[in-house]
């Protein structure tokens, strides 16, 4: 399953954390990318929408969007308004640019064209950090610093996500210059200060660019699982900087959960997810010890995971809010590490999954569902 | 009651369908038939002939004012905000007038604005009142679904085509039996025939035969190219009010007869691509001929 174009150009949008997304879009899309965003954390509700509706769709909708557009800038005090123009206005072929050149704002507006059925969600992210980059400035090297790339505000956990790494990387001699796409206005300008870009992914694209204008390279790396995939992660980003630190890393809590595991080794499991999947699954497999059945991603075909899932001995599985039905059918628990995650909250910024206390967490978490599930009862 | 009939034209663009529509509309009207047209065009010039050239609202315009922020079709008439006296208009002898209309040039989706306005009509009950036939003029080709709505299960019970001699006109009307042949096979409309309009370069009702005979159909009719058709425009009538006693307006009520005289449709089997290359062939042969008499 895979939400299309639409929603990726809204996810890598909606993270400029002070920009105010206008979605051009019948009430159903909007109603999609906001409730996946903010059920998990309430805090954040810095979108509007045309609300398109049957005359918008047969009279076109660039009235409606000039409308929104200025109602949106009276309402919001924001420096940026970005316009992501949905499936309907594309079929309808609604002049987004025309529309938008046509008005004064207080705030900056940028628009793009992200229509679903273009393309899948990782496309749409891709093409949205394409698009913004029009945005960043030339901006003086800062030693020893690099830019995050691949980060969705609503992901699960991106707050204590991005926390965690950041310290790690402190701790390793590194500055997170810009996490994109969770960062401000003013941050994601000076992207181009950082001496690497890191992507962990997505965002493949925008660092390409990024290499070809500015010289700045970029190292892709798996998303920071587990001890010996935040180790890896740490260490890589440091080499490349040649930082000449020697990170140590205390592990000692993660010994502690360790001893509960003993039960688990050889549990058969199944992951699904967008890119964190493959992450997840070689923590769980390597370093866990548990037998991963069934490994996918978003966009392969979900019948024939579930379908495999069904055919295997799985008793943990591990995905997004999307994976319920199936957990449920089978009696096994699912644990949430994958968005959408639209039945946990994720607010609090200290109990992360990536990282060294992340696979503290992740562990934790893991333990308790299996123990509270009522055993392995399977 | 009669049962209601219905039936659709459609055909190349400028070809004469809402020429031929308006005064079969008033030939019916004249015998005694109560007729409506519903035109499917957004730039709502299908009945005007009927009204002495004067502007209506059309459907959609009405459903844009009284619409409010939305216009969803279920609320309004929930609220029954609308009166079928607002979108239905008298003309010429009681021929009823219903213009579909659409959005400006160059926006919007006229095709969905053809499924909201016969929506509307439906829920309206238009189509239970005391009626004996409905006309849908049906713009150019069939673009898109919205202006295929006509051609659906429960709508018209026949579709006719026009056209002339040109080849382009017949090549509209091949690509519109294919649309046809779709909805036919799905217990939607059939073809009931061709109506040859002459206009253009070439008069050649034989050519015209081939054609309908060979997608499986016949040609119901023909209307002659006559002077007196742009003469009754320009004061916004029909021959059959302008000139009731001319030829022409015989001719239009000898096609109103035949076209209700045969109800049943056929399937049509569109032309392959190479058997109209070579119709277009031979259509180029005679222009040329045409051309070379007239020097
Ligand atoms: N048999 C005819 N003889 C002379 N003039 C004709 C004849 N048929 C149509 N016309 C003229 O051709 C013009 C176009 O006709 P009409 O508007 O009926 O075409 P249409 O198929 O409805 O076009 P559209 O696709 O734009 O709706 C009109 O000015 C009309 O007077
Ligand atoms: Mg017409």
């Amino acid at each position: 399953m895979d939400g299309g174009k639409f929603f990726g150009a809204f996810r890598a949008s909606s993270g400029i954390t002070d920009a105010v997304v206008l979605n051009h879009v019948p009430v159903g899309c909007n109603w999609g990318a906001a409730i996946f965003k903010t059920t998990s954390n309430q805090f954040d509700m810095r979108h509007a929408c045309t609300v398109m509706h049957e005359r918008e769709i047969v009279f076109g909708g660039e009235d409606a969007l000039r409308e929104a557009l200025i109602r949106a800038d009276e309402l919001y005090d924001t420096p940026l308004l970005l316009v992501i123009a949905g499936d309907a206005p594309s079929i309808i072929g609604d002049d987004v640019e025309a529309v938008v050149n046509s008005v004064t704002l207080d705030a900056e507006v940028m628009w793009m064209e992200a229509a679903g059925f273009k393309g899948s969600m990782m496309d749409g992210y891709e093409e949205a950090l394409l698009r913004l980059a029009g945005l960043m400035k030339e901006s003086e090297t800062i030693q020893g610093s690099v830019n995050l790339i691949g980060f969705s505000p609503d992901d699960f956990k991106v707050d204590a996500d991005v926390k965690e790494i950041k310290q790690l990387l402190l701790d390793a001699g590194v500055e997170v210059n810009t996490v994109i796409s969770k960062c401000s206005l003013e941050e994601f300008r000076r992207a181009p200060a950082a001496e690497l870009n890191v992507v962990l992914g997505q965002g493949t694209l925008l660092a390409e660019q990024m290499k070809k204008e500015l010289g700045l390279p970029y190292l892709k790396m798996d998303y920071p699982y587990g001890l010996d995939g935040t180790a890896h992660f740490v260490n890589a980003i440091s080499e490349e900087l040649g930082t000449g630190h020697e990170p140590e890393f205390d592990i000692e809590p993660f010994k502690r959960v360790y001893l509960y595991l003993h039960e688990l080794y050889g549990t058969p499991v199944s992951v699904i997810g967008d890119f964190h999947a493959e992450a997840m699954a070689n923590f769980l497999d390597g370093e866990l010890g548990f037998n991963v059945e069934v490994s996918a991603r978003n966009e392969d075909d979900y019948f024939a995971f579930e379908e495999e899932v069904r055919n295997s001995n799985t008793t943990i599985l591990f995905g997004s809010s999307f994976e319920q039905n199936i957990a449920e059918t089978l009696n096994i628990p699912l644990i949430r590490f994958c968005y959408p995650v639209f039945d946990n909250v994720c607010v609090y910024d200290d109990a992360p999954y990536a990282g060294f206390r992340g696979a503290v967490c992740l562990t934790e978490a893991i333990i308790n569902t299996v123990m509270s599930y009522g055993g392995m009862n399977k | 009651m009669k049962k209601l009939q219905q039936i659709a034209f459609y055909g190349k663009g400028g070809i004469g369908k809402s020429t031929i529509v308006s005064n079969l509309a008033a030939a019916y009207a004249e015998s005694g038939l109560k007729v409506m047209i519903v035109g499917c065009d957004p730039k709502a010039d299908c009945t005007r002939n009927l009204r002495g050239d004067a502007d209506i609202p059309t459907v959609l315009d009405v459903l844009r004012e009284k619409g409010g922020a939305k216009m969803e079709l279920t609320e309004i008439i929930g609220g029954k905000k609308i009166d079928v006296d607002e979108i239905v208009y008298k003309g010429y002898n009681g021929v009823l007038c219903v213009e579909a209309g659409g959005p400006e040039p160059a926006v919007g989706c006229a095709g969905r604005g053809i499924i909201v306005a016969v929506d509307l009509l439906k829920s309206l009950g238009v189509y239970d009142r005391d009626l004996d036939l409905i006309i849908y003029d049906v713009l150019g080709d069939v673009v898109c679904g919205g202006f295929g709505m006509p051609l659906r299960k429960g709508l018209a019970d026949n579709v006719f085509i026009v056209t002339s001699a040109d080849y382009l006109a017949i090549y509209a009307a091949n690509n519109i039996c294919k649309g046809i042949e779709r909805h036919a096979s799905r217990k939607g409309s059939p073809l009931g025939g061709i109506v040859y309009n002459v206009r253009g370069a070439i008069d050649d009702p034989e050519l015209v035969g081939e054609f309908a005979g060979s997608v499986g159909s016949k040609v119901v009719g023909a209307i002659p190219n006559d002077s007196l058709i742009s003469e009754s425009e320009i004061y916004g009538k029909t021959v059959i009010e302008y000139m009731p006693d001319s030829i022409i307006a015989d001719r239009f009520r000898e096609l109103a007869g035949a076209i209700l005289e045969d109800g049943s449709g056929v399937t049509p089997q569109p032309l392959s691509k190479e058997k109209l290359a070579e119709l277009a062939r031979r259509i180029r042969e005679k222009t040329r001929e045409a051309a070379d008499k007239s020097r």
